[in-house]
């Protein structure tokens, strides 16, 4: 549920969120009027506004103190300059200059690209502050619940926990969160199925907790061990599971998603799920006496991969007959792909990435339709799919315990706000972020992020100047 | 939540097409569904004559917004940021404003100010961790150069790696799916092992308190004004005298190193609490004073490519030990002052620090602020209004 | 009249923290004191820094103390109380107390 007392629609302000009321109130926001208004309406005008983005849970005094008319900046030096001249043609000619015969307009772009925005500075201490560094580093949604994660003491600093949201972090301070909560802030959220099998994990789940109670009540002695011994049995079953129940359990997995999570899911990611079980159903086609099919997933995977290497040595050998396949006709799926124009291009800077090469593959044995049946070997690409599909399975696994939907995904709309500034230095998969420095303006930039233009923020600068 | 009569039609008709990467005008029967929502008599109130509270307005235009043109924010394509700039750079100025360098970088459509800049790729934090703590180390300086990485940030990325090591090896639980989404989302920095490019600029010269002012000095026009005096000027010292001048004219290199290489040996002006350093040069306060030598030797000797390498390599090595034996001085003084004593009957370490109690130190009155300890008769403002009452500073 | 070296404590709630100090026997613990010497935070601080081999694996408490003037103090006859006698003497000032 959205905070309605931040994101209003009436009376719209910009908020530190990635909710899609605060990206329709970026897309509907102007710049103020400032004419036919006071030099005070505009001031009050523009701190109003800035505040609201700005530290909105910071108190107006506590902000007052913070406040600082010291604006940091620096200037980037490159060292062939300074080594060839050490500064003295700039007092030539009477002070205006040796050589410098620009004329008036050259003059004033170049001003234009070295001008430093001073005035987009105003804010910079607040981004010292935990709960909003948090939220910068793309840990939380929102700096409110940065905020929350602060006080319910899921972020440590320097490997302690830190409590305290208004806590300002000094150069070189690491800050880490619980990478659970990050999944369950930036993750898409549960759909009606996921939550109702959610549900039903945690009755089973306490169900079996009163039925080991019980025993243990009845057998006072070895309480302790007697609690701990369903967890082990249960752990020590799955791995000696038919790993053909375990690749037929994953399919219907993917089928479930399929199923029920049909709008959620991007089109891309059900052709993957498509190529898996299309995949999976060839392994099981497949003899028992298959060498894939070992213990558990681990193994199993280990497993394919050498298949996988040995199949690529193999074809260096061979010439390459893939390609023929490659420019099979092409399916629904990627008809599905081809409607809208602008994807298009999108898809195609895709297949330029060198990352992508696996999605490829994944696409095309969707699309490929089964041309060797009586074959027990698999192709490489089916190789390919499934080893991705195994390493997805492996880090992104289906679990509905966890408060997120799962298989995690990004929540909706948090590419338009994804940025990370350049005082922190981020690790995402530790949740992890260094604060290197305190943001600077440099020509043309300023490293404090704002939605704001100039107008505004030099209209607050001005106005919380005046008591200094 | 949408409101809730669309979102059953939706349901009803539309939702095996409408997954959301290819959810666009394309589709007839999404477009035409928000003129059915905007009609001000909806199915929903269909014999009330009253308007439509403001906020209904909105919150429809909204979701038509949603479900047209911000579809495209909706879910991220890999490998290109996808901000509200690019939107509003299309309507603006079409297919190629979409593909401009601000749509592609700008968050904020209002603040051309603030781009979104790239982040060091999974490859280029390993390649930085390898180099540094790898079989043959170098040091982050020399790894800062190559990279085009900033030093502090090449400290913190070996900070993170190992981190992450220690958590790869304690089965810690990490957040990969997101971390593979960030990055997909968020321009990144990739290794180049051939042509390197610069990650971002790593002689950023921070602009000082001192020079914000403009001082009106007159000179002659003889005299050869350099950087160095102008810094004296702004920090209010006497001139060089002749002798000094000529010789840092002459070895401009050596005047730097003197000024990097023994910071506390500074000339000092002012008295009192006024006394501050004489602001020194650009070139000696960048973070690599060392790339603007190799620049002087290169200017010098333009016909020996090889030497200036050499020259470099040397002066690289020659720094970090003296480096080292700074740092290795301090580490002696620390423990030759501290005396460790861990008892066998305690948990614990006791270390103890020598100091001097002494007039100097405490005050003449007991109040001085140098000397360790509390002091007695000075009020205590920690429940004051206005005072920072949480913790300022986490030791590592 | 008894000169005496004991701790005299600051700090807040939870959060103790001692001047060690030279001060009459019969004086109250926040009186002012003759002499300060030195500062003792019996708050153990443990080393998280987790790139540092070097680190102590032991909590680590610290001591500052003035040697010249402690030692003055002791030459001229003050006695140091029980829980300074046991600081003293794992700083190497005096002989562990006799347990009797």
């Amino acid at each position: 549920m959205r905070n309605r007392a931040t994101t209003t629609l009436t009376n719209p302000k910009i908020r530190q969120s990635w909710s899609k009321y605060n990206l329709f109130n970026l897309t509907r926001m102007r710049t103020p009027q400032t004419s036919f208004r006071t030099h005070f309406q505009q001031k009050f005008k523009a701190k109003s506004i800035a505040r609201a983005y700005h530290g909105e849970q910071v108190r107006e005094s506590q902000w007052q103190r913070m406040f600082s008319s010291r604006i940091r900046s620096v200037i980037p030096m490159d060292p062939y300059n300074l080594a060839k001249d050490d500064g003295a043609g700039a007092a030539a000619g009477r002070g205006s200059g040796l050589g410098n015969k620009i004329s008036r307009a050259e003059l004033s772009v170049q001003q234009a690209k070295q001008y430093i925005p001073f005035s987009q500075m105003t804010f910079a201490p607040l981004e010292r502050r935990l709960d909003v560094a948090v939220f910068r580093a793309l840990f939380a949604s929102s700096t409110r619940q940065a905020r929350q994660f602060v006080i319910h003491g899921a972020v440590t600093v320097n490997g302690q926990k830190m409590r305290y949201p208004g806590y300002l972090l000094n150069p070189g301070d690491l800050f880490q969160v619980d990478p659970e909560r990050v999944m369950f802030a930036t993750g898409a959220p549960k759909n009606k199925s996921e939550r109702r099998e959610g549900r039903a994990l945690r009755k089973k789940k306490s169900e079996g907790e009163e039925a080991t109670e019980a025993e243990a009540k009845e057998e006072d002695s070895a309480a302790a061990e007697e609690s701990k011994e369903p967890a082990e049995a249960e752990a020590k079953d799955q791995p000696k599971e038919d790993p053909r129940k375990v690749l037929k359990g994953l399919m219907a997995q993917a089928k479930g998603i399929m199923s029920t999570g049909q709008d959620v899911l991007p089109a891309k990611r059900k052709q993957e799920l498509r190529g898996f079980q299309k995949a999976v159903r060839r392994v099981l086609s497949r003899s028992a006496s298959s060498t894939v099919l070992t213990d558990n997933l681990e193994s199993q995977f280990a497993e394919l991969t050498q298949l996988l290497k040995a199949k690529r040595a193999e074809k260096k050998k061979g010439d390459r007959k893939e390609g023929k396949e490659a420019r099979s006709p092409k399916s629904e799926a990627s008809d599905a792909q081809k409607q809208p124009g602008a994807p298009q291009g999108a898809a195609a800077a895709d297949e330029a990435q060198p990352g992508e090469a696996l999605t490829e593959a994944f696409r095309q044995a969707a699309e490929n339709p089964e041309q060797e049946p009586d074959t027990s070997e698999l192709s490489d690409e089916e190789f390919d799919v499934l080893k991705r599909a195994m390493v997805q399975m492996r880090d992104n696994p289906i679990d509905h315990s966890k408060p997120y939907g799962t298989p995690w995904q990004p929540r909706d709309f948090m590419s338009a706000f994804a940025f990370v500034p350049r005082y922190l230095e981020v690790n995402h998969s530790i949740c992890a972020a260094v604060y290197l420095r305190h943001p600077v303006a440099r020509p043309g930039a300023s490293e404090v992020p704002s939605p704001f233009g100039e107008v505004v923020g030099t209209g607050a600068f001005a106005w919380y100047l005046r008591r200094r | 939540m949408p409101p809730r009569i669309h979102n059953q039609r939706v349901t009803n008709t539309l939702l095996p097409y409408l997954s959301s990467t290819s959810t666009t005008a394309s589709s007839p029967s999404i477009s035409r569904l928000p003129s059915t929502s905007t009609a001000p008599n909806g199915s929903s109130r269909p014999f009330s004559t009253t308007p439509a509270p403001q906020s209904r307005k909105w919150r429809t235009d909204m979701f038509q917004w949603l479900a047209k043109e911000g579809s495209e924010l909706k879910s991220h394509v890999p490998g290109r940021t996808n901000y509200l700039t690019r939107l509003k750079e299309r309507r603006a100025r079409g297919e190629e404003g979409a593909n401009s360098k601000a749509a592609l970088t700008h968050p904020f459509p209002l603040n051309p100010y603030f781009s979104a800049e790239n982040i060091l790729s999974e490859e280029l934090r390993n390649e930085i961790h390898a180099r540094v703590t790898g079989r043959n180390k170098k040091s982050v300086r020399a790894v800062s150069v190559e990279l085009g990485v900033d030093m502090r940030r090449v400290a913190a990325v070996v900070r993170l790696v190992e981190l992450e090591k220690r958590m790869k090896s304690q089965n810690k639980q990490l957040a990969l799916p997101y971390a593979r989404a960030v990055h997909e989302m968020v321009p990144t920095t990739p290794l180049h092992k051939e042509n390197r490019r610069a990650h971002e600029s790593i002689n950023d010269l921070p602009v000082h308190k001192l020079t914000n002012a403009q001082i009106f000095h007159p000179i002659p026009e003889s005299r050869h004004f350099t950087r160095a005096d102008a810094g004296r000027v702004f920090s209010a010292a006497p001139a060089q005298d002749l002798a000094t001048a000529a010789a840092t004219a002459a070895d401009p290199t050596a005047a730097v190193d003197r000024a990097t290489q023994q910071p506390g040996r500074i000339e000092r002006v002012g008295k009192g609490e006024f006394e501050t350093q004489v602001l020194q040069p650009a070139e000696a306060r960048i973070p690599h004073p060392h790339l603007v030598a190799l620049e002087r030797y290169r200017l010098a000797h333009s016909e020996e490519p090889r030497e200036s390498n050499k020259y470099y390599r040397t002066r690289l090595l020659e720094q970090e030990r003296l480096e080292g034996e700074q740092r290795a001085q301090a580490a002696a003084r620390e423990e030759q002052s501290t005396n460790k004593v861990a008892p066998a009957a305690s948990r614990f370490e006791f270390r103890f620090r020598d100091v001097e109690f002494s007039e100097e130190t405490v005050g003449h009155d007991g109040r001085g602020s140098i000397a360790p300890g509390r002091r007695y008769g000075v009020p205590s403002e920690d429940r004051k209004k206005g005072q920072v009452k949480i913790p300022t500073s986490v030791v590592v | 009249m008894v000169l005496r070296i004991r701790l005299a404590r600051f700090g807040n709630k939870h959060q103790p923290f001692y001047n060690i100090v030279v001060a009459q026997a019969r004086s109250a613990r926040g009186n002012k004191p003759l002499e300060v010497i030195g500062t003792y935070d019996p708050v153990p601080k443990t080393n998280n820094n987790v790139h540092d081999e070097s680190a102590s694996a032991r909590p680590v408490k610290d001591v500052t103390l003035d040697q010249s003037r402690t030692k003055y103090w002791l030459g001229v006859g003050a006695q140091p109380s029980d829980s300074v006698w046991k600081l003293l003497s794992l700083g190497g000032l005096m002989k562990p107390k006799q347990k009797n």
